[in-house]
């Protein structure tokens, strides 16, 4: 203890001046903070993806089953020459590391090897369904966002009135009902009852999709100027983009009632007020703006576990996306589409707190980097 | 504050129009119309379409419409195979079958004659790819003896020879097409995903767009040569079993086929109705016969009063209407099945008597079972849970050890589980597919059965049988192992299959789930 205080002590003077002046010197020019920020941040962001390659390879191939027996059927399964030959096809005969280290190597050549059960390249699955999650995710952060700022601002601004307490039991609510249960639920009684959204599906099942150029229906549909089939995909979307919103909008109104009610209690808004301010500037130019910070987080936050957490709604809905891809990997032990899919939604997640840090900056001079 | 209400109400409007105009869109027909498509929803398990590597239900359903087979059953008779592509013969000794090519119409979807090299390079290519169906070909040697003629050679009489061939696995494919795109018969065929996303087929229909995670689009077959199918096309869907109801009922589908016994109860007879085929799957317990793994489970006595304990119709209730008792592990529509009414029956005081005589004093015996998995309906967790509290009635404990299939698949193929459930799907429906429970086969294995004289007597016997005897011995031989009590049948369940009411014919049964091709 006494070493580890003296040792400061101990250490050679900061530097002579002439040695200051040639550090000085050889310095090279100063990056801008602002992208010496993004830099470190792609390094960061670079070896948490490779983390992320780590833990999903190791927690997959330590699941205490053998992915032979779920990839043969019975009879095959029962003749040690087929086991054997599909042991050695797939390349579980090899240790561990030499697996890893092989499925590293194929990952930097952006492949993500070839699933188990439909003998499909997984970056090639992984593309035909991304867009499905990407198009429900975009649906779903939508609404959230439009409907859980502006009930999280409503009950903030009429804090305490009945207004208040019903937003906050509905936002309870949607953070607490079980999606699988909202989903079916909601299915019965908007689909099958009510007749006021389509079926299940991305489109009507006799319905060819459009030409592919995104892989979003709804965006496609518009580029193929197939306006029937957009008005279709846009209806399909409606009902999961819904369900799949309810838990971020509960979120987000909790996050954003609380964040208003913070700033609403600062010296500038007061100071606004009392300068005359028209009231509609008070609440978006100040309050609104202020309150954003804590909630683009959640924003952020929320978008990569829709991607993740669709898996339920999906499988409602049959809406063939990321989810119900990793769903079916799971349920069959394919242990690439299971660590392709890892990857994949660890890669979003990373990528979506890196423009979230970035925006902060933008929507808040405090957290600016200088 | 005013302003604020007037632009939250502008917002709530245009979402609401928004979601308005989006559902007035639901009945756009821009690229089709809805009258000329079936929609077949189940829940997928599909690998692959290349029938010579297919082995699941969903792969089978789809094969079945797109490829022609060297014989059929008719209208689901599964006794008896008859001509489809080809006639055959057996020899005497039921060691080499002929096949002379009878329906010379038929042709591939490209408009290609089926021959005879079609024939030969599609058996081949099953047994030399070494997927999970090669076994059906085992050990049979396939020769061409003219442009008719394909004959198929066994070393030891194989009277099921003509049961195996119906299968859709032995579809029989263009053979030039599938060679020009690396189709071979060993190992080194690369023809899988040409054949899943361009199917080389003679059925009435063929692929027209293939995912095997979310759809399969099928597409009459305009060369065709039986009736045109009246649907043009069948839109087969990955939907899970409760979504599949709220769309049967809503016309939204036309077929499910994952329904349980009380969904389909559910189903208004307006909107669809129920038809209910005979399951060739069969529930039962196992117990593992070596001691050291099987603790009491490998007492004889003890397996019998297992067997005494359980209340079978109470197991029937649960497997829904339709649903039958088992005398053995053969389902009763097949050759070699034991009648139903030999099936074991429900006595406790039997049972209580047996378990003394196998000293058995009430200790937990591990009991295994898929948690995750339903056969036709039947929940294996609900089943074992039903087991568990019949077998308490005379004292005997189970310990319910629960496992996603893939786990518990995993657990009973390595031979060192002492009880549990097992499910077994029939190949093909002849009783030699069940002879893998003989010991010997490769599930006594499972069990450590080694060895049983008299039913290696009875297995002899059978497999000389000939004709009508062939069932009588091949029932001896299955009584005599539900006798062993090792495997103890639990019930044969329903296979349900929800069809809409737009649907005013079809056809459907044991063989083929339902024929797209005869609906109307």
């Amino acid at each position: 203890m006494a070493e580890a205080t003296t040792a400061p002590h101990d250490a050679p003077a900061a530097s002579a001046s002439g040695e200051a002046d040639a550090a000085q010197r050889i310095k090279p020019p100063k990056l801008h903070p602002l992208l010496r920020f993004i830099l470190i941040r792609i390094g960061i962001s670079i070896i948490l993806i490779w983390g992320v390659t780590v833990v999903t390879f190791l927690l997959t191939n330590l699941v205490p089953t053998d992915p032979v027996a779920a990839i043969l059927g019975d009879r095959a399964a029962a003749d040690p020459e087929i086991v054997a030959q599909t042991r050695e096809k797939l390349g579980l005969d090899q240790p561990l590391l030499v697996q890893y280290f092989t499925y590293l190597g194929n990952l930097l050549q952006g492949d993500l090897g070839v699933s188990n059960q439909t003998r499909t390249p997984v970056l090639a699955s992984i593309g035909q369904v991304f867009p499905a999650s990407i198009e429900l995710g975009i649906g779903a952060i939508l609404i959230s966002v439009l409907l859980g700022l502006l009930l999280g601002l409503l009950s903030a601004l009429k804090q305490n009135s009945i207004v208040d307490h019903a937003i906050r039991t509905l936002s309870l609510i949607g953070i607490s009902a079980p999606t699988f249960w909202i989903a079916t639920v909601a299915y019965f009684v908007f689909f099958f009852k009510l007749r006021v959204v389509p079926g299940a599906g991305r489109l009507d099942p006799w319905i060819t999709p459009p030409p592919k150029v995104t892989g979003l229906y709804t965006v496609d549909s518009l580029f193929a100027g197939q306006m029937a089939t957009f008005a279709n995909a846009l209806g399909h979307l409606v009902l999961p983009s819904c369900v799949l919103a309810l838990f971020t909008i509960g979120l987000l109104t909790r996050f954003s009632r609380s964040s208003v009610l913070d700033i609403i209690r600062l010296d500038y808004v007061t100071a606004a007020k009392a300068k005359g301010l028209p009231a509609r500037t008070v609440v978006f130019k100040y309050i609104f703006r202020g309150a954003l910070v804590p909630v683009i987080t959640v924003v952020g936050l929320a978008f990569g576990s829709l991607l993740s957490g669709a898996v339920l709604t999906e499988t409602v809905f049959a809406w063939n996306g990321l989810g119900q891809y990793a769903y079916r990997g799971a349920t069959t032990l394919d242990l690439p589409v299971i660590m392709g899919v890892g990857l994949v939604i660890g890669v979003v997640y990373i990528l979506v707190n890196f423009i979230v840090d970035l925006i902060y900056g933008f929507v808040d001079p405090r957290v600016r980097v200088r | 504050m005013r302003r604020l209400s007037r632009n939250l109400v502008a917002i709530c409007s245009t979402l609401a129009l928004t979601a308005g105009l989006a559902a007035c869109g639901g009945g756009s027909d821009e690229a089709g119309g809805a009258g000329d498509t079936i929609v077949a929803e189940t829940a997928f398990n599909l690998k692959t379409i290349d029938p010579h590597r297919q082995f699941e239900f969903t792969g089978s359903t789809i094969d079945n419409a797109i490829y022609q087979t060297a014989l059929e059953f008719e209208d689901g008779d599964l006794t008896k195979p008859t001509d489809g592509l080809c006639s055959y013969e057996m020899s005497e000794d039921n060691k080499e079958m002929t096949l002379t090519l009878k329906d010379e119409d038929a042709k591939f979807s490209n408009g290609d004659p089926v021959t005879a090299d079609d024939i030969v390079f599609s058996f081949e290519r099953l047994q030399g790819i070494k997927g999970n169906p090669s076994f059906f070909l085992e050990g049979v040697k396939v020769k061409k003896v003219d442009d008719k003629t394909v004959t198929l050679t066994s070393a030891e009489p194989n009277p099921a020879l003509p049961y195996i061939l119906p299968n859709s696995s032995i579809g029989i494919v263009n053979s030039k097409v599938v060679k020009e795109n690396k189709g071979t018969t060993d190992e080194n065929d690369g023809a899988e995903q040409f054949l899943n996303e361009n199917s080389q087929g003679s059925g009435p229909y063929k692929v027209e767009k293939y995912d095997a995670d979310s759809q399969v689009v099928l597409t009459a077959n305009e060369h065709y040569n039986g009736p045109e199918p009246k649907y043009k096309r069948v839109v087969m869907r990955n939907v899970s079993a409760e979504t599949q109801l709220t769309d049967i009922q809503s016309g939204q589908a036309q077929v499910a086929f994952d329904l349980n016994a009380d969904q389909a109860k559910q189903i208004d007879e307006s909107m669809g109705k129920i038809s209910s085929l005979p399951s060739t799957r069969s529930l039962y317990i196992f117990n593992n016969t070596d001691e050291k793994i099987g603790g009491p489970a490998a007492d004889p006595n003890f397996r019998k009063a297992v067997m005494a304990a359980i209340d079978y119709d109470k197991l029937t209730d649960l497997a829904g209407k339709g649903s039958q008792r088992m005398a053995s592990l053969v389902p009763n529509e097949f050759v070699g099945a034991v009648p139903k009414d030999e099936a074991p029956e429900r006595d406790l005081a039997k049972a209580k008597k047996l378990l003394q005589k196998a000293g058995y004093d009430g200790e937990k015996v591990p009991f295994h079972y898929s948690s995750d998995q339903a056969v036709n309906g039947v929940d294996l967790a609900q089943l074992a849970e039903t087991l568990q509290a019949q077998l308490k009635e005379a004292d005997i404990n189970l310990d319910l050890k629960p496992a996603p299939s893939s786990t518990q698949l995993d657990g009973f193929r390595s031979a060192k589980q002492p009880m549990g459930i097992g499910t077994w799907g029939a190949d093909f429906p002849d009783p030699t597919n069940y002879n893998v429970f003989i010991p010997g086969g490769d599930v006594a294995d499972r069990v450590n059965w080694k060895d049983d004289p008299k039913l290696k007597k009875l297995a002899d016997e059978a497999a000389e049988a000939k004709g009508d005897a062939r069932d009588a011995a091949y029932a001896k031989l299955f009584k005599a192992t539900t006798d062993t009590a090792v495997w103890i049948p639990l019930v044969q369940p329903v296979s349900t299959i929800a069809v809409g009411s737009s649907i005013t014919k079809f056809v459907s049964n044991a063989d083929v789930s339902f024929d797209f091709a005869k609906a109307e």
